[in-house]
């Protein structure tokens, strides 16, 4: 068996991807209880600072937001954040950890299929757990939403761009598996970093001074906030524009970490034996 | 003197499963509305076991072998019947009951992953309530009968499955019970462990008298442990008795094997064979002949005249090839 | 004696696995301080907006999230690893292992509660004091040692009272395995990390008499800044006691169904 590695794998293969997809959603459902406790704990601290915000908003506005504007703020967080959210880590730095590779090397199929195919396959569950929450909650807390069509309009793009940006963020630090075991450290600060600067503790206009600097130049707020933001209205047209631009570029910079650590990897790997 | 015997009368347990179904619309419909299956698992058994014995609880996959084991050691309620292990009930779970039986599985380990096995049984020692001075008498028989002095500072993670299986092993016995219960103990070991285990069972037994249940998929385990087997299929008992008897029984037929001298070139296709006699398998010059047990001798001499054979051997049917006859028409 | 002498060797052991890993030391170290620097970041983030929210101001809240610091370490000392090597991923019941655990001659409840400890929680529980202690300096009110008191009781009685909540939710786990409920249990727990008067009427409600995460901070936090009245403390206890019995006649009940049901 020729294990040169490092020669560019079938993209292609639209077929067995689907395939893929569709068998990992059969296996998802069937674990539905577990995930569905994942997407309860992934809500419960939006939820915590909704009712915070809401009640320190009372009657008047902070920030100029107002309490319906937190409650519209925070129901669409908890969707953007799940649309978002990656998994890579758990998937790729398994993968890698576990000496699993080889066998997805083998198939004529990118690996990349198999994490997209979980990716999807596990939003699809967890939506169907966060949806009917999420309107129950609208029902109950009334939610203000001001968004004009430029805003629903930029909020599609804003979106993917922000599922693109996270999700190859997550990767490429997942691929740090191949040089060391555990990257636990990183990411239990990456996700405290996203907990502060994404948008979740405060929308990051009410961020004090530093914070809400290090938030607009660091890509955290344009993996969740800055959707949340652009459809809540919060965003005005310069605003929008620095943001997709600033998106682009910690994209742009994901994307070539992946590549790069990718090829890296797998010469290491091939190299030492999986 | 508590009698270490098992007696088990009408033994059953039926649980409820959900029924999974493939596919895309199925899980969809499975996501609001579930349905269920009754399984038998263990239908009326009866057995009565005396104390010192050995005796191998054999059957396929499924047939109700651990789910009976469970029952013994009070881990499950049946659904119906009796049964008494040295004197208790065994679901009642009386503490006194529980330091009497040991457990030992072979898939599954009950030592602490990170730290050497002298901790486990530190800890084990305290829970059965161990006094110290013969605890550590007992662990030093243990270790010198196993042969297993280096290992106690390892920590487990760090052993090899023979060797993990060492470990539960004098977990299983460090307290002393007069009655074990071991489900799959070689499974996965290499040849030379497995015997070393099984040496080791039957002279611990012979030494202690303690009572072994044994479950196996490994008929060398049992051809070498248990002069009496219980055969369960498909949750009801099938055979109870000596393993020899149950070939006997089922496969009432010899295996004669006949390598064919060259003499004439053509004598593998020519040959005559006594009425009731067949042929099994044949190449080159190497025939198997299936022979009634009773006219074995007879047809043995015969074949030796008008044959010209290099070589003949008479064998008993493999006892892999009786239990699979009996699994598959689920019948003695 | 007995189990005395039991509990040290639990101990013990879990000290021998904690300290088999070297690297989970600094990572601990660094979720301990990540945990703390967010918790305080996130209340400081709220009082730079506003002063006070019903009632309570920045030190008192920064106070509660000391409590809830404590608290979450006393948790994670003992019962929460030891409910969780029962009930969690990978957990006895998830692996097949319970039987292991039932076929011991000891009482499964004990062994479920005291079976498996984090000794490294004792740090978290030093820095979770620390913030208390900074929160009631910041306070300034010479503390009379009569609230210290009630403070320490409340906050034991919390104790108790966050034992018998997670041991009812690990109860549940007899009912359905698969079921990560220790886990659902995490999410409503974090909600204690504000005081109860931020939320609305409802919750509030859930949050004292459904599952009593509320109380847990709460109601020591109020000891110390003197709000907390001698009736609500033996309130505190007597639900303690109440949901000690409850939760573990649960535990007992769903340990004979799981035998009966499983095979």
């Amino acid at each position: 068996m020729n294990s040169d590695f490092s020669q560019p794998h079938r993209v292609g293969n639209l077929r067995g991807g689907v395939a893929l997809v569709k068998a990992t959603w059969a296996s998802w459902v069937q674990y539905r209880s577990f995930f569905f406790i994942l997407a309860f704990g992934w809500m419960i601290q939006p939820l915590i600072y909704l009712l915070v915000w809401t009640t320190a908003a009372g009657g008047k506005t902070i920030g100029g937001i107002s309490r319906g504007e937190f409650v519209a703020y925070y129901l669409v967080l908890i969707l953007v954040n799940q649309i978002t959210y990656s998994q890579a880590n758990w998937t790729v730095g398994d993968l890698v950890r576990y000496g699993q590779m080889n066998r997805l090397l083998i198939r004529p199929l990118s690996p990349f299929y198999e994490n997209l195919s979980s990716e999807m396959a596990g939003k699809v569950v967890y939506m169907i757990f966060d949806l009917p929450i999420v309107l129950i909650l609208a029902l109950i807390m009334r939610p203000e939403m001001h968004a004009s069509l430029r805003d629903l309009l930029a909020f599609i793009p804003a979106l993917l761009l922000a599922w693109a940006l996270r999700f190859f963020w997550g990767y490429w630090l997942a691929l740090l598996a191949f040089w060391a075991t555990r990257a636990d450290a990183l990411l239990a600060l990456q996700d405290s970093l996203v907990f502060l600067l994404a948008g979740q503790v405060a929308p990051v206009g009410l961020l004090p001074g530093l914070l809400r600097t290090a938030a607009e130049i660091l890509p955290f707020r344009y993996m969740v906030g800055f959707p949340v933001e652009v459809l809540t209205g919060q965003v005005e047209t310069t605003g929008l524009i620095m943001g997709f631009a600033v998106q682009a570029v910690w994209l742009a910079l994901a994307l070539t970490l992946t590549a790069l650590l990718w090829r890296l990897g797998l010469r290491r790997y091939s190299a030492v034996g999986g | 003197m508590i009698e270490a015997q098992i007696t088990v009368q009408g033994l059953s347990k039926t649980y409820r499963v959900p029924v999974r179904t493939e596919g895309l619309r199925a899980s969809l419909k499975s996501l609001v509305k579930r349905a269920y299956d009754n399984v038998h698992a263990v239908q009326n058994v009866s057995f009565s076991i005396r104390s010192g014995e050995i005796v191998g609880l054999i059957g396929p996959n499924g047939a109700g072998k651990t789910t009976t084991l469970k029952m013994l050691t009070g881990l499950l309620h049946p659904t119906g019947g009796q049964a008494r292990v040295a004197g208790f009930i065994p679901w009642q779970r009386k503490n006194a009951y529980l330091q009497r039986i040991s457990m030992v599985m072979g898939n599954k380990s009950q030592m602490i992953w990170d730290i050497p096995p002298m901790d486990s049984f530190r800890v084990l020692g305290e829970i059965y309530s161990v006094p110290s001075s013969l605890f550590k008498q007992t662990l030093e028989e243990l270790i010198e009968l196993l042969d297993m002095q280096e290992l106690l500072t390892k920590p487990v993670r760090n052993l090899s499955m023979g060797e993990r299986m060492k470990c539960e092993l004098v977990a299983g016995l460090l307290y002393r019970p007069v009655v074990m219960f071991l489900d799959e103990p070689t499974l996965g070991l290499d040849v030379s462990m497995q015997l070393r285990l099984r040496r080791f069972l039957a002279e611990y037994n012979r030494k202690s008298g303690v009572t072994i249940l044994l479950t196996s998929h490994y008929m060398a385990d049992v051809m070498a442990l248990c002069p009496r087997v219980i055969l369960i299929h498909q949750g009801k008992l099938l055979y109870d008795g000596e393993l020899g008897s149950l070939a006997q029984k089922m496969a009432p037929f010899k295996l004669v094997r006949i390598t064919l001298g060259a003499e004439n070139g053509s004598s593998s296709r020519d040959v005559s064979l006594p009425p009731g006699v067949e042929i099994t398998n044949r190449e080159n010059n190497l025939l198997t002949l299936r022979v009634g047990r009773a006219e074995a001798p007879a047809v043995t001499a015969q074949l030796l005249q008008t044959l010209p054979v290099a070589d003949l051997t008479v064998e008993d049917p493999p006892i892999e090839a009786v239990i699979d006859q009996v699994y598959t028409e689920g019948g003695v | 004696m007995h189990y005395v002498r039991l509990i040290g060797l639990f101990a013990r052991t879990s000290f021998q696995e904690e300290a088999a890993y070297r690297a989970n030391f600094i990572l601990n170290l660094m979720y301990s301080l990540l945990n703390l620097g967010t918790g305080v970041l996130g209340v400081a983030v709220l009082f730079n907006q506003i002063q006070t929210l019903n009632g309570w101001d920045f030190n008192g809240t920064l106070a509660l999230l000391g409590v809830y610091l404590t608290a979450g370490a006393l948790r994670n000392l003992v019962f929460g690893p030891s409910l969780d090597a029962l009930a969690g991923m990978d957990g006895e019941v998830w692996s097949g292992r319970l039987d292991f655990t039932l076929i011991r001659p000891v009482d499964t409840q004990f062994w479920a509660s005291f079976r498996k400890w984090r000794l490294f929680s004792l740090f978290d529980m030093a820095l979770g004091l620390g913030v208390l202690g900074v929160a009631t300096a910041r306070i300034g009110a010479g503390l009379a040692p009569e609230h210290w008191l009630a403070f320490l009781i409340a906050l034991m009685a919390g104790g108790a009272i966050l034992y018998a909540v997670l041991l009812a939710f690990t109860a549940l786990v007899f009912w359905g395995p698969g079921v990560l409920f220790t886990w659902v249990f995490d999410g409503v727990f974090q909600m204690a990390r504000y005081p109860l008067g931020l939320y609305p009427g409802w919750l509030r409600l859930v949050l004292t008499w459904v599952i009593p995460v509320g109380i847990i901070t709460t109601v020591p936090a109020g000891a110390l800044t003197g709000v907390t009245s001698a009736a609500m403390l033996a309130g505190m206890i007597a639900l303690a006691v109440v949901l000690i019995i409850a939760s573990s006649a649960l535990f007992r009940f769903g340990l004979s169904h799981y035998k009966s049901a499983s095979s």
